[in-house]
């Protein structure tokens, strides 16, 4: 469905993405795991096709997406849906008209048609009495919901959630995990999650691959993954303190930056 | 030394970035306001009038009241000193001239880009940190389309509405002033009025004002949609959203002044 080759990226010389190989399958959850910082939310930018990576290719279907310029994009982002991290929602605008947006811009129905439809899609994400209310009017887990609705708006066949559950309730988080695991086995929606919650990837996804260091460490079934014997791996889906994944950032030895000055 | 040449040439080069900017900024929004004014139901979506209103409405107590005290006080320096010279029946001309070529739009356009320029840099700034910007790029909806060009066309409209309404009213505190200080009596101060004015003044004005307007739509968005990092940001790229308009507004009025006149 979606094939990354080869990325490479990097910001003022510091290089975020190393060579990451990465294809996920249709209707399918793939879960893309890493520590913070580690790049996958900039590989998530490259998918959806905001950010130029410096080297490889991003294919949807026979298209190489990071090929294409501004307008191009269209037609692919319209066959996509992302959930960001905050929501993103607008705030100048009521739920039912952040939800009506993309139907209004991309098609020519009639008004009271798309009032239907916002409805519909609010009641996916159980929330069809806040229509009216603003987004500042709402707590984090409504508006993460009332997002992806609107990621829903147009039918996607893809949709992308950049850290789903993060900064929510315990359940809360399980409900966003629900709605992920229940759009895509009713719906049919290929959906992929970058996130750093191994919980959730463990109980619904059908593929996990775990970033380190802008690289693929690991990619597997959530079975594998458990199975793993790499110390690395095994560190990150404990969640132990110790291990080999350093807490530091500096790549300097220490005793030198002490003297140096 | 070095410094000094260093950091004279990284402003250079910012300099030129942020112009070339600009200027596809300026393509990408007249390109798609003509589209948007041929798509009636795009054009419905894009709720101009309340641009219009935004822009023109309700700067319209701010800029009567600049623009009638600003007649007075030009009214003032001049009469006092045609009166030295014995002169002072060509006042009114001369004041309404000053107003409708140069003192009516330079200030409305100045007084718009603090107040309605400042707020679209912070809008769209505040949008962009908080990835709307982004949201809206990947439900494929262009943002300039959905955030520049309204604001473009409810500008173009209401900035030169603006600056005529501006001009009476400077015109009229003169005329106030003229009466009641210096009693000149009303019949004069017109008659001396119009003989002095002529239609060009009042079109050359008003191709000002629509330069203004875009200026301080196309550097307010431009500065918003540039920016990257937090809330910090927004707050300076305001103040260089409102600093670089002004700046813009006088380095255009000047050539255009020269142009017409010079």
């Amino acid at each position: 469905m979606i094939q990354a080759h080869n990325i490479h990226i990097a910001f003022n010389d510091r290089s975020v993405l190393n060579g990451i190989d990465f294809s996920a399958e249709r209707k399918k959850i793939t879960y893309v795991l890493g520590t913070s910082g580690c790049g996958k939310s900039t590989f998530l930018k490259v998918l959806i096709g905001a950010f130029k990576p410096d080297a490889g290719a991003v294919f949807y279907k026979d298209t190489d997406i990071t090929k294409l310029r501004g307008r191009e994009l269209a037609p692919y982002r319209k066959k996509i849906g992302m959930l960001f991290q905050h929501g993103a929602l607008l705030n100048s605008l009521t739920v039912g008209e952040n939800i009506a947006l993309p139907i209004r811009e991309h098609t020519a129905l009639d008004d009271n048609i798309i009032k239907i439809m916002v409805k519909m899609k609010l009641e996916l994400v159980g929330l069809r009495d806040l229509e009216d209310l603003y987004p500042g009017q709402l707590s984090g887990g409504m508006q993460k919901r009332v997002a992806l609705a609107r990621a829903l708006a147009l039918d996607p066949e893809i949709v992308f959630f950049d850290e789903p559950t993060s900064g929510l309730d315990p359940i809360m988080a399980a409900v966003i995990t629900k709605l992920i695991a229940d759009l895509n086995r009713l719906l049919g929606i290929t959906c992929i999650v970058v996130t750093h919650a191994v919980d959730e990837a463990m109980r619904i996804a059908d593929k996990i691959v775990i970033l380190y260091r802008g690289k693929v460490l690991a990619e597997g079934t959530p079975q594998e993954i458990r199975q793993s014997t790499d110390p690395l791996v095994r560190q990150f889906i404990t969640g132990s303190p110790d291990g080999p994944i350093s807490f530091r950032a500096s790549s300097k030895d220490y005793r030198e930056d002490l003297l140096v000055r | 030394m070095k410094n000094f040449f260093g950091y004279i040439g990284r402003a250079f080069i910012t300099f030129l970035q942020d112009l070339s900017g600009l200027f596809y900024l300026f393509l990408e929004t007249v390109g798609e306001a003509g589209k948007l004014l041929f798509d009636r139901k795009k054009r419905k979506q894009a709720r101009l009038l309340e641009q219009v209103d935004e822009v023109g409405a309700r700067s319209l107590p701010l800029v009567v009241v600049v623009a009638a005290l600003l007649g007075i006080a030009l009214t003032v320096l001049i009469s006092f000193q045609l009166k030295e010279l014995g002169g002072l029946n060509y006042m009114p001309g001369f004041v309404a001239v000053a107003i409708f070529r140069e003192i009516g739009p330079l200030i409305t356009a100045v007084l718009v880009a603090g107040r309605v320029g400042a707020a679209f840099t912070a809008r769209i700034g505040t949008m962009k940190v908080s990835e709307e910007i982004l949201a809206l790029e990947t439900m494929a909806i262009n943002p300039v389309r959905y955030l520049v060009v309204n604001r473009f066309i409810g500008m173009l409209i209401a900035l030169p509405a603006l600056t005529l309404l501006a001009n009476f009213t400077a015109v009229f505190g003169g005329f106030l002033f003229g009466s009641v200080r210096l009693g000149i009596s009303s019949d004069t101060y017109v008659r001396e009025t119009l003989e002095v004015l002529v239609f060009r003044d009042l079109y050359s004005g008003m191709f000002k004002a629509a330069v203004f307007a875009v200026l301080i739509v196309l550097i307010a968005s431009y500065r918003g949609l540039v920016i990257e990092g937090g809330a910090e940001e927004v707050g300076k790229a305001t103040m260089s959203s409102v600093v670089s308009s002004t700046l813009a507004i006088i380095v255009f009025d000047t050539l255009m002044t020269t142009a017409f006149y010079g």
